[in-house]
């Protein structure tokens, strides 16, 4: 039997979504957002050797400028779902196209600014894994067609047993007529509760410090200059601007399920809307402060594959700002099916290990829970980071000389993205090399 | 005392090639020469003896470690067991890397411009995670193609991506 080679091209699969340009408004918001850094960086020198009349009119040319530059690249941006692929489309002069396979989607974020609030206007980011950088951010679009299109994408990033077959044959949802997915929601964090845990916060202790030194200095008769003055203002605000970011970032904060995965929202002038499909957590981490402690609340983070390492805390997404040990058994019983804080009893290093960590022995240690390799360390500030078997890409046994002496090994367990701390600190040799291949074979089995 | 040591014993190691160690004596020695330039050019210039102190002390313990060297790279071993591949290393830190081929996303091939002179080259394995350290050097072009061909026949037969 024999197959008649055809010589037909290939089938350029139908797009789910055709070609489509971002919303009109686009350029203008772009161009307003950069004029304004553009006038904050040059206003006052030029405001003084221009004069005002002069300052205006080149305030005016540069936001004429800024506006054609956003409208032209406006013009030349478009994107398009072909299959299971997100095809953007960028640039004038050196032309980009992107498509990002949509089984790869990490997570996906739908943020709407304060400048595009007041116009129904929201922006598309997706993480992926690779990307250095947020890829594709889709900005703007109107809040329905980011939501809708939202619902696409994740409908199309779960990744179907028949997935070679091509996507022309897996029914795929179209833009206009997908119902949104119902929500439930899990739990919001009180504005009370995220107030009062980033006022505990280290940086609030430094306040009356910084406003008494000068206070201090003009008692004693030092005459306080304009520039003291203005640097302990720069002072205060930048120790302040990290627990008031966090609290403008977490503002209402809701945790939802829905059927394409799991939903926080969150954000006092910048919402923010992010997706995390099933099967894209690669672990978790519970973390409790010092000062929190008094009160019981813990903070939990997911880690996500695609999310840039280097920005640290900032870049995980978080899973609960803020909320007691019962608020963050159910978030965490959600994205990390089968662990559970309350039934975490690890195995500590034994008594020899004292050298390394004499009073952090008493807390370290690690747990083969059912479904999650779980370690836990920390003694002021302790942390518990559980990594499904399941994600866990490779292991390693660390020895020192000391360990050696001592019949010690380290077990450190790699997960996609890296940089967090799962260790088996400080264990019996036979064990943590028993512990190292258990884990390894776990990892496969669990898949 | 086997149930003491760090590595596995239960599995066949795989030695890396002894050429390894020439090439590594010999990027010592280089280092060495240098040290030894550096140091005439000190002497030379400040006409004290005290200036080739530094200079001697480094390339003492730079030869006190060729020492230890046959042993360091004895050392390195690895075995392919049915799922995993296994990495070791080290004398005085010890370690030791597994890594599911299921995991793996590439594999690594490289031989450096001294390598290539000794016939030697590197197999890395990468998977999703920036800290798997799974690198072996010292392999004959032969068995480095051979692991390589079999690390990605294993990898695409077990893919799991992340």
């Amino acid at each position: 039997m024999t197959v008649e080679p055809t010589l037909t091209p290939p089938v350029t699969p139908t797009p789910v979504v055709p070609r489509r340009r971002l919303h009109p408004l686009t350029p203008l918001l772009r161009g307003l957002r950069l004029a304004v850094i553009v006038v904050a960086a040059v206003s006052w020198n030029g405001f003084q050797d221009l004069g005002m009349q002069r300052w205006l009119l080149a305030v005016a040319a540069v936001g004429v400028l800024l506006l054609i530059i956003s409208l032209v690249s406006y013009l030349a941006t478009g994107y398009e779902v072909v299959g299971r692929e997100l095809r953007i489309t960028e640039g004038l002069l050196s032309r980009r196209n992107r498509a990002i396979p949509l089984e790869r989607v990490q997570s996906i974020e739908l943020v709407q600014p304060l400048l595009a609030r007041p116009f129904g206007l929201a922006e598309l980011r997706l993480e992926v894994v690779g990307g250095n950088s947020t890829e594709a951010p889709l900005a703007f679009l109107t809040l329905a067609e980011a939501k809708a299109l939202r619902t696409t994408l994740l409908a199309l990033s779960k990744p179907t047993p028949e997935a070679d077959s091509g996507p022309a044959d897996a029914p795929v949802p179209s833009l206009v007529e997908t119902p949104p997915p119902t929500e439930h929601p899990l739990l919001t964090v009180p504005t009370g509760r995220l107030v009062a845990s980033q006022l505990f916060r280290p940086q609030w202790w430094l306040l009356p410090v910084a406003v008494f030194i000068p206070l201090f200095d003009y008692q004693r008769g030092g005459d306080v200059g304009f520039v003291a003055l203005a640097s302990t203002v720069t002072a205060i605000l930048g120790a302040l601007l990290m627990p008031v970011r966090a609290m403008s970032g977490d503002w209402r904060f809701t945790l939802a399920t829905a059927p394409d995965g799991l939903r926080i929202r969150r954000g006092l002038f910048e919402t923010r809307s992010q997706t995390v499909p099933a099967g894209r957590i690669q672990a978790v981490m519970v973390e409790s402060p010092l000062l929190w402690r008094i009160f019981g609340w813990v903070r939990a983070t997911l880690h996500i594959a695609g999310v840039r390492v280097e920005q640290g805390q900032q870049a995980r997404a978080g899973l609960l700002p803020v909320g007691t040990l019962a608020d963050a058994e159910l978030v965490l019983a959600t994205a990390v099916p089968g662990f559970s804080l309350a039934q975490t009893t690890v195995r500590r290093p034994p008594t020899r290990a004292w050298i390394f960590a004499p009073l952090g022995r008493l807390v370290m240690g690690y747990q083969l829970a059912p479904t999650t390799f779980v370690t836990r360390d920390g003694l002021l500030r302790w942390r518990v980071v559980a990594v499904p078997y399941e994600r866990i890409q490779s292991v390693r046994l660390r020895q020192g000389p000391l360990q050696r002496m001592l019949r010690l090994a380290t077990v450190h367990v790699d997960v996609a993205g890296g940089g967090l701390p799962s260790v088996a600190a400080h264990q019996p040799v036979e064990e943590a090399r028993w512990l190292a291949l258990e884990l390894a074979d776990r990892a496969r089995a669990f898949r | 005392m086997t149930a003491f040591t760090l590595w596995p014993e239960d599995v066949v190691w795989r030695r890396v090639s002894p050429r390894l160690f020439w090439l590594k004596a010999l990027v010592r020695l280089l280092l060495v020469l240098v040290l030894a330039g550096i140091g005439a050019g000190l002497w030379w210039y400040t006409e004290r003896w005290e200036a080739v102190l530094g200079p001697a002390v480094l390339s003492a313990l730079i030869l006190l470690r060729l020492a230890f060297l046959p042993r360091n790279l004895r050392s390195w071993g690895y075995a392919e067991r049915a799922d995993d591949l296994l990495v070791r290393h080290g004398l005085l830190y010890r370690r030791l890397s597994i890594v599911p081929y299921g995991r793996m996303q590439f594999v690594d091939v490289t031989a450096g411009p001294l390598e290539r002179l000794f016939g030697l080259a590197t197999v890395q394995l990468h998977t999703a995670a920036a800290a798997t350290d799974a690198r072996i050097p010292g392999l004959l072009p032969p068995e480095a193609a051979r692991l390589r061909d079999r690390l990605t026949a294993l990898g695409e037969a077990r893919a799991e991506g992340l």
